[in-house]
């Protein structure tokens, strides 16, 4: 019977192979949007000015105090009745970008603070621009600290895509899901939808088990 | 050349500046001391706004460096300042310290901007070492560094908050070097520091800062000979003996 089950999930790992794409798209899209959404958020967070600080503050409270599932369902049921309809989607996206963005601006923020006032202090007396100081002088430094976390973060914002697959993104996990019913192999489809998730998340774990050693030696 | 009337700061309810009236002038030396928490450093972090005034005016150059509205970096630039703690940029070479200013806030090319900041190493003796990084230089070199970078935006003052008190004693005399030679091309200079020597060498004037006052003002061998005020003489008699 397994043997007969193997079969028919070689014959559909192309419908897997879509899968594992579509979670790729969606990891991808979201790790820049995040990164980006992140940065900018983080910066505000850490920055001087106290309104722009607790507004961001409250953004983050929010996001990270809510589960993942409960901010797509809101996104993807709730705010059509505000007027504003998605596909699943673009749904998805919107979701991680603000979900990822939230913990990455944390992140960020914390990389930030870690940098002595000193350097902005003698960036601030040589005359650079506030945006000036950030990119030449802060940012360059904090990304000793911030780089490690983000990349750890990555590896979380990869494996949540699984959330995803409750608005019917056919991603992987919602491969799984459909396959399950026709193929009644639990373990063995569920560990296939494993093994792809790792091919995808171990090499930026690698990658942020290096960066760790690589930023504690210096 | 900088002028402070009636300048009032608090810090919470530390009263750190207390009603400041100061005119220094072009090419003058000024020395600031006092002891800690004096407000010395902060008398001259607003200079160019590294802190805020919260009552009175501050005139550099005619900027209105007071006001909310007055955009500060073209000031900044003009002026030089030394930290007690040097801040150099740690994740970039001697060269690229130096030369960050010129390039990204004069705009200058960085051929010519790499030809200005190898002169101004020159000048504190530190030519060979245009490309090591700043953990790799002693804390007299890097403060001479940070001098250099300064003198880099060739500004018309520059300004030193207890430039060798974070230094070794074998150290103090290269940097203290340094800023008599400054002296003599003529530069405006206010320097917080307890380094009596300096002081008495170069200064034109020397200001005893306490409790966010200026308690006294005199020249330098008026004020470490026979100074005024007891307050003052109590100070010059510790900083002789410690």
């Amino acid at each position: 019977m397994m043997a007969f089950y193997f079969s028919r999930l070689v014959e559909i790992y192309p419908f897997f192979l879509k899968g594992l794409l579509m979670t790729s798209k969606i990891a991808f899209i979201s790790l820049i949007s995040c990164t980006l959404i992140g940065f900018v958020l983080g910066i505000a967070r850490s920055s001087n000015n106290l309104i722009l600080k607790r507004v961001v503050g409250v953004y983050v409270a929010f996001v990270r105090g809510t589960p993942f599932v409960v901010q797509i369902f809101i996104i993807f049921f709730i705010l059509p009745e505000w007027g504003l309809q998605l596909e699943a989607f673009p749904a998805a996206l919107l979701a991680m970008a603000i979900m990822g963005s939230a913990f990455i601006c944390e992140i960020v923020a914390g990389g930030i603070n870690s940098i002595p006032k000193g350097q902005w202090e003698a960036a601030t007396s040589s005359g650079l621009t506030l945006i000036q100081q950030l990119r030449l002088v802060i940012v360059p430094q904090a990304m000793k600290v911030i780089l490690p976390p983000l990349v750890g973060q990555y590896v979380l914002l990869i494996k949540d895509t699984s959330v995803v697959s409750v608005i019917g993104v056919m991603e992987l996990t919602r491969v799984g899901w459909v396959t399950v019913v026709r193929i009644p192999e639990g373990l063995m489809v569920f560990s296939l939808v494993g093994v792809l998730y790792f091919s995808i998340s171990y090499p930026l774990i690698l990658l942020s088990n290096y960066l760790e050693r690589r930023m504690a030696v210096q | 050349m900088i002028e402070f009337k009636n300048v009032n700061k608090w810090f919470g309810k530390l009263h750190v500046l207390n009603n400041i009236n100061l005119k220094i002038s072009k090419g003058e030396v000024l020395v600031i001391c006092g002891p800690s928490g004096s407000g010395k450093s902060t008398l001259i972090r607003c200079i160019n706004r590294l802190e805020k005034i919260q009552d009175g005016e501050i005139i550099v150059n005619s900027s209105l460096v007071h006001k909310k509205s007055s955009n500060l970096t073209q000031l900044r630039g003009e002026i030089g300042f030394v930290f007690q703690q040097f801040h150099l940029y740690p994740h970039m070479t001697v060269l690229q310290n130096i030369m960050l200013a010129p390039v990204n806030v004069k705009k200058i090319s960085k051929k010519e901007a790499e030809k200005i900041s190898m002169k101004k190493l020159d000048q504190v003796g530190l030519t060979g070492k245009s490309g090591a990084y700043p953990a790799q230089l002693s804390g007299g070199q890097q403060q001479r560094v940070a001098i250099a970078r300064g003198l880099a935006m060739s500004p018309e003052i520059m300004l030193f908050d207890e430039p060798t008190s974070a230094l070794d004693p074998e150290m103090i005399g290269e940097v203290l070097d340094v800023m008599v030679n400054l002296v003599s091309e003529g530069m405006t200079m206010c320097v917080v520091t307890h380094e009596m020597g300096f002081a008495k060498k170069v200064a034109d004037r020397v200001l005893f800062m306490d409790e966010g006052m200026i308690v006294e003002t005199g020249t330098p061998d008026e004020f470490f000979d026979s100074p005024k005020t007891d307050r003052a003489a109590e100070f010059i008699s510790k900083i002789l003996t410690h």
